[in-house]
């Protein structure tokens, strides 16, 4: 029997920036009139209405403005004291009047500040809740916390146990959606809780040492699927993006509880541990409507939406926490080095496609089952990239963390008549014709086996200069290595007599937006088997090195201190590393081998920290 | 030229939001009509109500109810 748990968090904002309308038409600056709060309050007070009368508790996230509100602060103990709501600090909706008369500033959001600042608003903050609450807050959370604004934070208070510290991959798609002016740059992360590393809040600690000392949540839960290609801020646990991505009909919207019933079922994929998260700004319930949904029905989806929860919990299907309570069990439950895995199925566009999240420790890497279960994104944990963003720092905005594989911003399986998409995929040749393994659809199925996650592609049928052949593709992610094993085995042919040539091969580059970085530096090597290393500094001459029988295969990527490799499993592999040119700006590294049936080739890609 | 105002209805641009942006349109009332500021869309209501329809007919799932099973 699985636990599924659920977090509600509410927020008193007071002046959330999507009910004031004076200001967004750009009649005033004066944010903090006394209609707004009262209406921001109103909506506190109703969403905190509809969870107590589902039976469920909420985390109560005080906000700026809200510490100096005599109403809110006394709702929030009274929710406290009712209903064991924990009262909480949030670091969103900063921009109010007492904010900007005693910082100067309008920025809303903690981790653009300078990190002088960000020390100063957290021991404000902090101190403040105290001098109200008579306690400090054990969570906390923003749309983003990088692990330099963590770590201080748990320096100074360290009965701090976990934060609310990204959204799921809102970044340059968020970021489009919003008309280019919503610096949520945030992509790279989990999609669901983990413990962060110290050294990059989107990586996944290794142990203890380097544990954070929070527990961290994404801000809300997102459609694993629908976010690849979208924007996720249409598909997640919060219906009024629902409505706002327009997945409903009249006042009907079953997205919203098939959602969380695919999230039930990743528990048993995931060591009977369930997680979702709601967390609806009052801007979402303005009596003015949200666009083109009115506010009858942005208030009638939360009231189905925690309805659905409220039935759940009555039948034993879900347990209701605050965020401290989920820390608390999120630890007691989960490993380090144990896998967050979620195989998920389309729910929204009509089709059978599956896709394949995977994180540990080492990376976090995405399969397509519609592209023959490619990698289309890989971000190297390992590496443990340190990213302050904030002013006054490299990144400034850019909180993604870095991709070293990402079909959909850098071209992937299919490219215009020149250069390559970056890719981890395989090829199979026979005779003059080659077929992609990412142009077969497939489905998978998932298990552990020896402590190790297993995914098993079902078979494939390719047809190649007359042969047909079916080919079996199965992942295997042996538990903290940092290795992925791959086998593509033929397991049916026209031709038994037949050999085949299978090209298995990661096409990579590196960056967090769609556009290309530069690879100078980069280096590949080959290795022979006896130990010889032929190295090649890129320098975009569309050079190949190859060795018949090679040890390995490897690519060093400096700029995002990476060092991936590839290893046979088989033997008498040809191993070999391809330069790009400027028009394909990536790297390749490949092994190939001549099969029949019943034959495989067998790879390891492990990607690691480069020394 | 009438000044663009906000709409009754706060409307995003059907063919923006085809793209997936939000983009909110502005309302001329001598028209009667929407226009957005970005893409070079203008339409009349029941027009952006039609092609809201259509956006969504990219989800067909959009009815169904999946069960645990399903999964």
């Amino acid at each position: 029997m699985g636990r599924f748990i659920l977090n509600i968090i509410h927020r008193p904002e007071l002046v959330p920036e999507y009910i004031d309308h004076s200001a967004q038409a750009g009649q005033t600056e004066e944010v903090s009139k006394r209609e707004v709060i009262g209406e921001s309050l109103d909506i506190f007070r109703l969403q905190q209405e509809i969870a107590h009368r589902n039976g469920l508790r909420t985390t109560i996230q005080m906000t700026y403005a809200s510490l100096f509100n005599d109403e809110a602060i006394g709702l929030a103990k009274e929710h406290h004291e009712k209903f064991g709501d924990e009262i909480s600090l949030t670091f969103l909706g900063l921009n109010c009047k007492e904010f900007r008369e005693r910082y100067n500033n309008k920025e809303l959001a903690i981790w653009l500040f300078s990190i002088e600042d960000k020390r100063r608003i957290v021991d404000d903050l902090f101190e403040r809740f105290y001098g109200i609450f008579g306690f400090y807050p054990t969570s906390t959370g923003s749309y983003y916390m990088d692990a330099e604004l963590v770590r201080y934070i748990k320096e100074r208070y360290p009965m701090v146990k976990i934060a609310v510290a990204t959204c799921f991959e809102e970044g340059p798609r968020v970021f489009h959606n919003c008309n280019n002016s919503w610096y949520t740059l945030l992509d790279g992360g989990p999609w669901t809780a983990w413990i962060p590393s110290k050294e990059n809040i989107h990586c996944i600690a290794k142990d203890e040492a380097d544990d954070i000392g929070i527990v961290a949540i994404p801000h809300l839960s997102r459609d694993l699927l629908a976010s690849v290609d979208s924007p996720g801020l249409f598909f997640g646990t919060h219906p009024q993006n629902i409505l706002r991505g327009m997945v409903y009909e009249g006042d009907q919207i079953p997205y919203m509880f098939n959602l969380v019933d695919q999230y039930r079922a990743l528990m048993k994929q995931n060591g009977g541990l369930g997680y979702n998260m709601v967390f609806v700004g009052p801007g979402w319930m303005g009596k003015g409507g949200r666009w083109e949904a009115k506010y009858e029905l942005l208030v009638k989806s939360y009231e189905d939406f925690l309805a659905y929860y409220g039935e759940l919990k009555q039948r034993g299907q879900v347990i209701d926490q605050t965020m401290s309570e989920f820390a608390d069990t999120f630890r007691s439950q989960h490993a380090y080095t144990e896998p967050l895995c979620a195989l998920w199925r389309d729910i929204l566009y009509g089709t059978d496609n599956q896709v394949f999240w995977y994180a540990d420790p080492h990376f976090r890497v995405l399969l397509e089952m519609k592209q023959g279960g490619a990698i289309t994104d890989l971000r190297p944990y390992a590496a443990q990239l340190k990213r302050p963003v904030g002013v006054g720092t490299p990144n400034l905005q850019n909180a993604c963390y870095p991709y070293l594989v990402q079909s959909h911003y850098r071209a992937g399986a299919f490219t215009h008549y020149a250069g390559e998409g970056a890719i981890k995929s395989c090829k199979v040749r026979y005779g003059r014709e080659e077929v992609d393994l990412s142009a077969c659809r497939t489905h998978a199925s998932l298990d552990t086996r020896n402590g190790e996650r297993v995914l098993t592609l079902e078979p494939v049928t390719i047809e190649l200069n007359g042969l047909t052949i079916q080919v079996q593709t199965i992942y295997r992610f042996p538990a903290d290595s940092g290795e992925i094993w791959i086998s593509r085995r033929i397991v049916g042919s026209s031709d038994p007599a037949a050999r085949i040539t299978v090209d298995e091969y990661i096409t990579s580059c590196y960056g967090t937006t769609e556009y290309p970085e530069d690879l100078s530096g980069v280096k590949l090597s080959v290795q022979g088997p006896d130990g010889t290393i032929q190295t090649m500094d890129y320098a975009y001459q569309c050079r190949e090195y190859s060795r018949e029988n090679a040890a390995k295969v490897s690519g060093l990527v400096p700029q995002v201190n990476s060092l991936m490799s590839m290893t046979p499993g088989s033997e008498a592999v040809t191993g070999y590393v391809r330069e790009g040119y400027a028009f394909a700006p990536n790297l390749t590294l490949g092994m190939c081998k001549t099969i029949g049936l019943n034959e495989e080739l067998l790879t390891c890609l492990r990607v690691a920290k480069a020394r | 030229m009438s000044q663009g105002r906000k709409g009754k209805v706060n409307y995003r641009c059907p063919i923006c939001f085809d793209r997936e942006w939000d983009i909110d349109m502005l309302y001329d009332k001598e028209k009667n009509e929407y226009y957005c500021l970005r893409c070079n869309y203008i339409g009349k209501e029941e027009d952006i109500l039609a092609r809201y329809q259509h956006f969504k007919t990219k989800y067909k799932f959009m009815h169904k109810r999946f069960t645990l099973a399903d999964f």
